[in-house]
Parts: structure tokens; sequence; C-alpha cells
């Protein structure tokens, strides 16, 4: 069921695809430069296409990667933490705390350029918060975490009902598209991309120890793990890869979700082979989901949150029945 | 050579006592069948024993330190239990399972060598898996699922072995061969196991000593020999039990209920 050959092939595939699908989504869009164009705008950025690729096209489509590597990842750890398939970034909270403070802010008309600030803090806030209230004494309950997680996320989404409620009208489609998950105002800040990096190698060291956590935190113990340890370390490491991923471009969702999935249908379950896959092909996915939210009905821009689940859902069922035929 | 052992110990779970006072050792060679009736705390006191639950008085201790004061790499280096159920929520490989038995012998970023994937490979061939290593579990029958949590157990090679009913769901071959698995190993003298059984004749025939839980705390521990009766196995189950002497030794079986 593990074809060992293909899947030492495809972190190298994934890793071009990357670099490809990011350079062509910096050419593709209202004004699609052709081949010529393109490699003039990059080599001269005061050019005439200079500032339009190296200003705004490559910086969404670097923070489009991100951001899919970043929810990819997170997706992962929260199956895994919560040992449930169903289990995405936004299961404990995480996103309703920075989608609070966002849209009160917009409501506020807080300047755009605060709102990453804004979307942190109150994910953040939500990290601590659950955390606070699931913790406690005794022997650690997934069961705990995961209520507390849920409820908390509930009283999120009541408040965010209310600001949209008592929310004006103009700024209510702006609301909206941060629901929806919107890349228009996006550029990758430089530590997001460095709160990748680290927590992709840490999550690779303890892969092997994610496998046996996977077969239950009993199991885990009795394989010499600290399982109590381990476990609050993988909450707190997906929190802060969801965080990092809301605050820059709202609730992008079904990647976090289905990219593992797919990913754990090629690669099998080892973590070591598994989050490395799910963390390329989340950022090619959402790379090129971006390209045809900017680009299907331009100059209209849609947010990239209903591309990523129209090409998501068809991609996932065709992936699922060929798994189901294969055995 | 590692001992586990545990000094009259007070174990309750819920308000009721399991055991007593309880104090045994499971010294390198012998091979303990824990029997008593449904419910009477078997498994929570295999869990108290590998440390997983601490007991209401005294400890557990692996050689001369307490299990708690452990680090659970260092306990699962020498200590190895099969759970009495394995689920599998997410997919994998049988080889790959069989594989976890090496992670509390392997660093941070080490990955498993030739040497592992042979342990794996001879571990699944004593359980009669051999072939199965690219199958999914998914796919397993309870008694593959089963052998193929024992033979993770092999691949883990501990010094002390809790097995948690290892004969569920086999058929009578699988559940000799098991047993004389567990046996082989401590029968050198290199290990020590105690199994939770309630076929008590595999106890009869495989295990050199045997612990009986009566409920309300009340136990006793000694030689299978001599903890084997008809009239100790009445008390231990609450019905008729009759003897059987064969060639290899004495067996027993529950009488007929007729009303």
């Amino acid at each position: 069921m593990m074809p060992t050959a293909s899947s030492r092939l495809l972190i190298p595939i994934l890793v071009l695809a990357s670099i490809v699908a990011v350079l062509a989504s910096s050419a593709i869009g209202s004004v699609t430069l052709s081949w010529e164009e393109w490699l003039a705008a990059i080599g001269n950025p005061a050019g005439e296409h200079g500032e339009l690729l190296w200003g705004l096209r490559l910086p969404r489509a670097l923070a489009a990667w991100t951001i899919g590597a970043l929810l990819s990842l997170s997706g992962c750890l929260m199956q895994v933490l919560l040992r449930n398939p169903l289990a995405d970034p936004y299961i404990l909270g995480v996103s309703g705390g920075a989608a609070f403070a966002t849209l009160l802010g917009i409501s506020a008309g807080i300047a755009v350029a605060f709102m990453p600030v804004l979307a942190l803090a109150g994910s953040l806030l939500s990290i601590v918060l659950v955390f606070g209230l699931a913790r406690g004494e005794g022997p650690w309950s997934t069961t705990r975490l995961l209520l507390t997680g849920v409820v908390t996320a509930s009283g999120w989404a009541a408040l965010i009902s209310l600001v949209l409620a008592l929310g004006s009208d103009n700024s209510l489609r702006g609301m909206l598209f941060w629901l929806i998950g919107d890349l228009a105002y996006a550029k990758s800040p430089p530590w997001v991309l460095l709160a990748l990096a680290i927590i992709f190698v840490v999550c690779l060291g303890m892969a092997r120890s994610l496998n046996v956590l996977a077969m239950g935190e009993t199991t885990a113990r009795l394989l010499g793990e600290p399982t109590r340890r381990l476990l609050w370390t993988v909450y707190l490491l997906a929190s802060v890869l969801t965080a990092a991923a809301v605050s820059v471009a709202g609730n992008i969702g079904f990647v976090g979700l289905i990219v593992p999935h797919l990913m754990r249908m090629l690669v099998g379950s080892d973590h070591r082979r598994l989050l490395p896959a799910a963390t390329l092909f989340g950022g090619l996915f959402l790379v090129v989901s971006d390209t045809v939210a900017r680009t299907l009905l331009a100059p209209r821009q849609l947010p990239v949150g209903v591309i990523t689940a129209l090409l998501g859902v068809p991609l996932f069922l065709l992936l699922l029945n060929r798994a189901r035929l294969k055995q | 050579m590692t001992t586990l052992s545990c000094h009259q110990i007070g174990l309750s779970i819920a308000g009721l006592s399991i055991v007593k006072d309880f104090s045994l050792a499971l010294e390198p060679g012998s091979f303990w069948g824990l029997l008593g009736s449904n419910g009477v705390g078997k498994t929570t006191l295999l869990k108290c024993l590998a440390g997983l639950g601490q007991p209401d008085r005294g400890q557990v201790k692996l050689d001369d330190q307490s299990v708690d004061a452990l680090p659970r790499k260092a306990v699962a280096q020498k200590l190895g239990m099969l759970q009495q159920h394995t689920a599998y929520v997410f997919d994998s490989t049988v080889v790959q399972t069989a594989l976890t038995g090496r992670h509390p012998h392997l660093g941070y970023w080490q990955m498993e060598g030739p040497a592992d994937f042979e342990r794996a490979q001879d571990a699944l061939h004593a359980v009669d898996l051999t072939g199965f290593a690219e199958r999914s579990v998914a796919g397993l029958s309870g008694g593959e699922a089963r052998r193929l949590a024992f033979a993770a157990l092999l691949v883990q090679d501990p010094a002390i072995m809790l097995l948690d009913e290892p004969t569920n769901h086999l058929d009578m071959r699988h559940q000799v061969q098991i047993m004389g698995l567990i046996r082989a190993r401590t029968t050198g003298g290199n290990g020590a196991a105690i199994a939770a059984l309630h076929d008590v004749n595999l106890a009869a025939a495989y295990c050199s000593h045997v612990v009986m839980l009566f409920g309300d705390g009340e136990w006793r521990a000694g030689t299978t020999k001599e903890m084997l009766s008809s009239a100790s196995l009445e008390r231990l189950y609450g019905c008729a039990v009759e003897r059987l002497d064969g060639t290899d030794g004495a067996r027993f079986y529950p009488a007929p209920n007729h009303h």
C-alpha cells in the first residue's frame, strides 16, 4: 500500500512544483505577462512590470504558499493530537479569537495594516484560554481538550455573529471576506516563514513520536513517550502555526483538513514522510487556488477560501474513490 | 537481568479494593499467570505494574528504582506491555506497526536501520505474519491484529513483559504458539512475564507461577502446581470445576450447569 519508490520521488516533485507554481502565479493575473515581459520584470524590479511582480504578485504567491504550508502542517498535528481524522487547524478555537479581534478592528475602522497584529493577539488569547482551562490536574484527557476547544470556538462564533449583526453595511463585505479567507492584502512577513521553518524542523524531529502518539496515548507511554509533555507541545505548535496563518489571511478553510488526508493516501501515515509531503503540497495547493481566485472572474477577485473548497472537494472525492478501488 | 517488584502495595479503583498488601517479584526466568473473574482488576493491576497508574500505597520498582521516578523511555527499554485492545485510527502497514517497538531504543532524529527491519521481519515470522509486511493494518482480522501487537512487543524486546489477555481472538494453534514464545523468552532466565488469562489450562501448561485475585483486595500467589486445584478455582470463579489428570499434568473444566 505504500509505493516507496514513487513517494521518494514525491518530495522533489513537490519542491519543484511549488517553485514553478509561485513563479507562474506571478505571471498570471488581470494583466498576464508574456515570457519575455516576465523575464524582463524579474531582471529589472524598477522596470515596466517590475513593481507588479516584485511588489504585488511574488509577495502574494509566497504568502499563499506559506499559509497553505502552515495550515497543512497544523492540520496534521491536530489530527494526531485529537486522534481524530476530522480535526482541522480551527477546531480548538484558535481562529475564532483571531476572527473576533479582526472583525472588531474592521468595525472600529482600524487601518488594514494593523489587522495581522489584532488577529495574532486574538488567536494567542484563545490559545492561552483553552490551554489554561483544559490543563488542570490529573491525567491528560483528549476529550477535555477537545470539548474545551470546541466550546471556546462556539463562544467566539457567537461573538463574531454579534459583531456582524451590529456592524455597518459597508464593513460587512470586508468582514465576510476575512471569514472565508482572503489573500488580497496578504504579504508574508518574514517571521511567519521563520516560524514555519522552525516548527517544521522541530516536528520532523518528533515525527516518530507522532507515529506512536497516533496509536494512542497509552501505547505512546508504553513505548517511552512522556505523553503529557508531548501532547502539550503538539497543541502549542499546532496552535502557533494556525495563529500565524489566520493572522495573515483569515479563515481559509479546507486546506488544513483535506491536505493531510490527501497525502496520507499517497505516502501513508508515517509522519517522517507525511509532514514534508503535506507541508509542500499545502503550499502548492494554496498558490494554485489563489491564482485561480485572482483570474477566474478577473478583474474581480474571489476569496481564496471559496476556491480551496471548490478545488478540494472533487479532488478529495476522486482520490478517496481510487483508494477504495485499490483495496 | 531486570526484576520488577512491588512490596505491600494497595490498589483500588473507584473505591473498590483490587489488592491489599500485595507483594510480588517478577524474577528473571518466571512466567506468571494472572487469574481472576471479570472485572476483578487484572488490567488495572497490570497497568499499575507498568507505571501507568499509581498504587494507593507503596511503589512498583524496576530493579531498585521506582517506576514513577524513571523517565518513560528508560522504563520502555526494559518493560513492555501488550494491551487488551489495540485500535488503529490511522492506517499503517504491518511492518511499520511492528517497527514501533524500536521507538524507545532510537534517538530523536534516528531512523530505523537494517538491524531494526531484521528484528521486525523475525518477529512477524515468529507470529506467522510472514508476507504481511506491506499489508494495511486496517485489513487484518482480529487474530492477525492481536499477533501483530504481540510482534511489536517482541520487536521492543523488553526484559519484563506484561500481557493483558495475550490469547484473545486467537485460534488454538496460535494460542499455544504465543504462549510458547512467551515461555521461551523466560525459561532461559533472561526475562520475566506476567499474563492475565482466562484459560486456566494455558496457565497450567505454560506458567511457572500463578497469582489469583479474589476481589475485595484478597489475593494469593505461588507456583502453578500449588495454586491450581479444583477447590481454589471453584472459589476463584464461583462455579463447579472438574479436574482431569492427563499425561501433561492436571487440566480443569467448568462442570456443566444443569438448571
